[in-house]
């Protein structure tokens, strides 16, 4: 069977005060498919499963259809829907045992709908319920118990066997793995692997997302009752395009992800829609999103445009303004006027030498919105150079960059000021980076000094102070007067941090920041760079040697080598499979010593063949003749001829 | 198995516990009926017209006040000797018994029609809650509740009693009557009538209320929605599934109503001069006859306590959780 849902809109409530649970949703579930639902709490998942029921309380109202191979489902007619109820839809509700009525034994309570659907007498429905039961791993003696004798995992059995009895074509799994221990939820996938190969369509709702990604064919993340973007689940970790998405993704704790969790900026309530005079108008319907202790104006969400603006780091005013359409992009389809996520930075071919040596062989670079992109490499493989290019700070000899959509060389042309006010850039020696005869206020004044802001008085020491206490230093009148070399290592990197900080870049290329931090300094400036990541949608471009500290924070790796960057994609991939042998030697140099190894050869400047080649342990001819071009191999791109595919951690995967 | 013998400990003390209350509550019906003012010399001929000299008067206390002590008294209960009404001089077992089945028919057939009845219109309403057949009932029968059984009871007497003569004003059945057991059986309806009808209005519509407001939170619990979604037929979703776990405060009610049969029995049964226990008892305590009211005393307080323990059993069988909560 198929399941398809048209232009549902579901609002509970009547008159002046409803709440929009669903708006605008479409979705279709092809026979054989299992579709994920994801979102946080109180995004409509439920209601859309309970909507497929005509299980909605009395006071939803409902609009648009659900259709059940291509026959649209009268929800207002309870003889009809009791013919498909269970026969042909049925559901694993969430809240385990609440679902079970206490006073019934759970045989009878699975057998029930046999008798009333199959006409099967009750010792024959028992004896069915009993295999289902059996089926599902539960022990024999248990099936005479009740609902409350019953462990979690063992109550979810249940609940999967009663949802299979029937053997219904659309099965719908409302959190069936929540509470669950990771082994009972080989259960809920067994079910669904075997549901799948039997053709049954399969709704999984869920916010365990690796779950989702590992037994759905495709997803949709569903948002204050709309669908801000479907995509196949296999996409959802590696590529997701609408910044809802990505969010959702960086709050999960994914098994193989060594990144620190994010969140998402603010908090999102629920909608509600009514009626009331607003300012000098007269009354006119609209909708809120609700929002706690504040007031009632406040709480005014846009009465039309993207719902998750008020969120979102990348909004722009037009995202406020206007009906966002559900539009396709690629395999994927958003909700998003800027089409999901946006290219902060864009480097196309660029090329750099210094005299004879070249420093960048021609490289591609692309940074998103909001993302945290980590350089890493060995010492002179161009990583400052290409960090530098990026910064619009050195001039590449060849190729094209852009920064948020504009051509930046034209840009700097016409006006540089503009430009360099949204690209904070920490240099890699702080010492050097820091003139010697400004002391710690002006140094981190100067920027606001250039760009002629905050210029009250006081309000730029004010803004100085609130800099230096964000990494962690002093502020008082004592350490503003200090100069340099007054200074440590420790202090002086995080004034260049600061002083990066000051003016609110929208990007921050970061070479090495915190090379020379202590462990505890290091982790308190990290954390600020991460929440400003999540509060502002800061973006950054991050160059360093400490592959540890890069597992932490990356959303997406680059590696370079040589002027050229060998493999390239989401840093859970890479960290945990790498593909290129030198990535590889690079990661596990950090837990062993491959001195040697590294230095043979690096100096080489190589006419064709990969230039990995002679340190190289998988080595073979080609790798001598030909250069490998950067090519797809899963989510990564790597340049390799011979890309391994063997986990580093292998327990793990 | 381990919990089998703490249960098995668990009923130990509980029937240890039952035996001391029974105990205490003997020695209570021993002792208050004695701190009553007045005695039964008194009672009888103070509004008499015998003027009793005060040799007379001691000499009738002594007699009707051999009192031999508490522990006289439990070794005649123990042998079914309850002793003889001091009032009309037949043994108080004669009395207590010729009055009990009276008092069981009239409350007991009051107690199961009020509650079969609150119980399905509280169900049935509950289901239609928000409709406007719904509020009404809540609203009536608030009203209703609200209503004392003394006030229905005598307005019912006025107005089928002696109004319309549609039904006898007093007794069980017609004294003296001829006629085979059918007629008996009618007969004994027909006195039963209004007593009835006045204690089923007094109950119902409290049994209404607690059945709806109990089901309220039962339909609200998801296995009703489970219960929905499976397809089952909406009878037996409101019976087999919602009204079968709100029955437990409807059943704590019927029990505790058992338990104060007499006294629930004792305004009704007045009003329609019901020979009932009720009656008996109320006689009792107006000529101090001490033997009646400590019969009638000890029984109704031994009533509460079987209907308590055997509410513990049906709760288990009600709820199964309830063997579990330990």
């Amino acid at each position: 069977m198929n399941l398809e849902v048209k232009n549902l809109d579901v609002a509970y409530g009547n008159g002046g005060h409803s709440i929009q649970a669903l708006e605008d949703v479409n979705l279709k579930i092809d026979q054989g498919r299992c579709l994920a639902l994801v979102g946080e709490s109180g995004s409509g998942k439920t209601t859309l499963g309970k909507a497929c029921l005509g299980l909605l309380p009395n006071n939803a109202r409902q609009r648009g259809s659900i259709l059940l191979n291509g026959q649209e489902i009268d929800t207002n007619d309870e003889t009809a829907l009791n013919t498909i109820r269970w026969k042909s839809v049925s559901m694993v509700f969430q809240n385990g045992a609440a679902n079970l009525n206490p006073a019934h034994r759970i045989i009878d309570q699975v057998a029930e709908p046999l008798i009333q659907h199959g006409g099967v007498n009750r010792d024959e429905a028992r004896g069915r319920a009993a295999k289902v039961l059996e089926e599902m791993g539960l022990p024999e003696e248990f099936l005479g118990r009740y609902p409350h004798q019953f462990s979690g995992g063992q109550v979810q059995r249940v609940l999967l066997a009663m949802a299979m009895i029937l053997d219904p074509g659309v099965l719908i799994l409302d959190e069936p793995t929540s509470a669950l221990d990771a082994l009972t939820k080989g259960v809920v996938s067994r079910v669904i692997e075997e549901g799948r190969s039997r053709g049954k369509a399969i709704l999984l709702i869920t916010h365990d997302l690796e779950f989702a990604v590992r037994s759905a064919d495709s997803m949709a993340v569903l948002y204050l009752g709309q669908i801000m973007e479907a995509l196949p689940a296999d996409e959802l970790f590696s590529n997701p395009l609408h910044p809802y998405t990505l969010a959702l993704k960086r709050s999960y704790p994914a098994m193989n992800s060594a990144r620190d969790l994010g969140g998402i900026r603010g908090d999102a309530f629920y909608r509600t829609i009514h009626q009331h005079g607003h300012e000098d108008e007269t009354d006119y319907l609209h909708s809120h999103i609700q929002v706690p202790e504040s007031s009632h104006k406040d709480g005014h969400a846009p009465p039309s445009g993207c719902l998750f603006s008020e969120r979102c780091t990348q909004a722009i005013e037009e995202c406020q303004k206007g009906r966002v359409r559900f539009e396709q992009a690629g395999t994927h389809t958003v909700r998003c006027l800027r089409r999901g996520i946006v290219d902060m930075l864009e480097l196309k071919g660029v090329e750099k030498g210094y005299n004879s040596v070249t420093a960048l062989c021609p490289i591609d670079l692309t940074v998103k919105a909001g993302e945290i992109f980590s350089l890493v490499g060995e010492t002179g493989s161009g990583k400052t150079t290409l960090a530098m290019t990026a910064a619009g700070i050195t001039r590449p000899d060849q190729g094209s960059r852009l920064f948020e959509g504009r051509d930046m060389d034209r840009w700097i042309k016409k006006d540089y000021k503009s430009l360099a006010r949204r690209i904070g850039v920490i240099y890699q020696n702080p010492a050097e980076s820091i003139s010697h005869r400004f002391s710690v206020l002006e140094t981190v004044a100067e920027p606001l000094t250039i760009h002629r802001v905050g210029l009250e008085k006081g309000e730029r020491v004010d803004r100085v102070k609130k800099c230096l206490a964000d990494v962690h230093l002093s502020t008082d009148r004592a350490f503003l007067e200090r100069y340099p070399h007054e200074l440590n290592m420790g202090a002086l990197q995080r004034i260049c941090l600061a002083r990066a900080l000051v003016l609110g870049p929208r990007f921050l290329i970061a070479d090495e920041p915190t090379s020379s931090l202590d462990p505890s300094v290091q982790a308190k400036v990290l954390k600020l760079l991460l929440d400003l990541q999540i509060e502002r949608g800061l973006t950054m471009l991050f160059v360093s040697h400490d592959i540890g500290l890069v597992r932490k924070i990356s959303d997406r790796i680059g590696v370079m080598l040589q002027g050229q960057m060998v493999e390239r994609g989401p840093a859970s991939s890479i960290l945990s499979q790498p593909c290129h042998p030198y990535t590889r030697l690079l990661i596990e140099s950090v837990r062993r010593a491959f001195s040697l190894e590294l230095n043979r050869g690096n100096n080489r400047q190589h006419p064709a063949g990969c230039s990995f080649a002679p340190r190289c342990p998988e080595r073979q001819e080609i790798c001598d003749k030909q250069t490998p071009q950067l090519r797809d191999i899963g989510h990564v791109q790597v340049a390799c001829h011979f890309p391994l595919n063997t986990p580093l951690f292998p327990f793990l995967q | 198995m381990a919990t089998g013998t703490n249960q098995a400990a668990g009923r130990f003390w509980q029937v240890i516990t039952f035996s001391l209350a029974a105990l205490a509550m003997i020695y209570l019906s021993y002792l208050l009926p004695r701190l009553l003012p007045g005695d039964f010399v008194t009672a009888t001929y103070a509004s008499a017209n015998v003027t009793l000299t005060a040799e007379q008067e001691a000499g009738l206390r002594a007699y009707y006040t051999q009192d031999k002590g508490f522990g006289d008294y439990l070794l005649k209960l123990a042998t079914l000797d309850w002793g003889y009404s001091y009032a009309f001089l037949t043994p108080v077992s004669d009395l207590f018994f010729g009055a009990l089945p009276w008092t069981i028919l009239l409350l007991g057939s009051a107690n199961l029609i009020s509650m079969f009845i609150g119980f399905v219109t509280g169900v049935e309403a509950a289901w239609r809650h928000g409709s406007r057949t719904e509020k009404g009932l809540v609203g009536g029968m608030t009203v209703l509740e609200g209503i004392p059984e003394i006030c229905t009871g005598v307005i019912l007497l006025v107005v089928f009693a002696y109004n319309l003569q549609w039904f006898p004003a007093a007794g069980a059945e017609t004294a003296y009557a001829e006629g085979g057991f059918f007629q008996r059986l009618i007969d004994m309806a027909h006195h039963l009538a209004l007593p009835l009808t006045t204690l089923v209005l007094a109950y119902f519509p409290g049994n209404f209320l607690l059945t709806r407001n109990s089901m309220m939170m039962v339909i609200k619990a998801h296995y009703i929605d489970t219960a929905r979604a499976k397809g089952i037929f909406p009878r037996r979703i409101r019976y087999a599934h919602a009204a079968r776990n709100a029955l437990q405060p409807i059943v704590t009610r019927f029990g505790l109503r058992l338990a104060f049969m007499i006294t629930g029995a004792l305004v009704v049964e007045r009003i329609n001069s019901y020979p009932g226990l009720g009656t008996l008892l109320f006689n009792a305590i107006q000529t101090r006859d001490l033997p009646v009211i400590q019969a009638v005393v000890l029984f109704s307080s031994l009533i509460v306590l079987c209907v308590i323990l055997g509410m513990e059993g049906v709760y288990r069988i009600i709820d199964p959780r309830i063997g579990n909560a330990r």
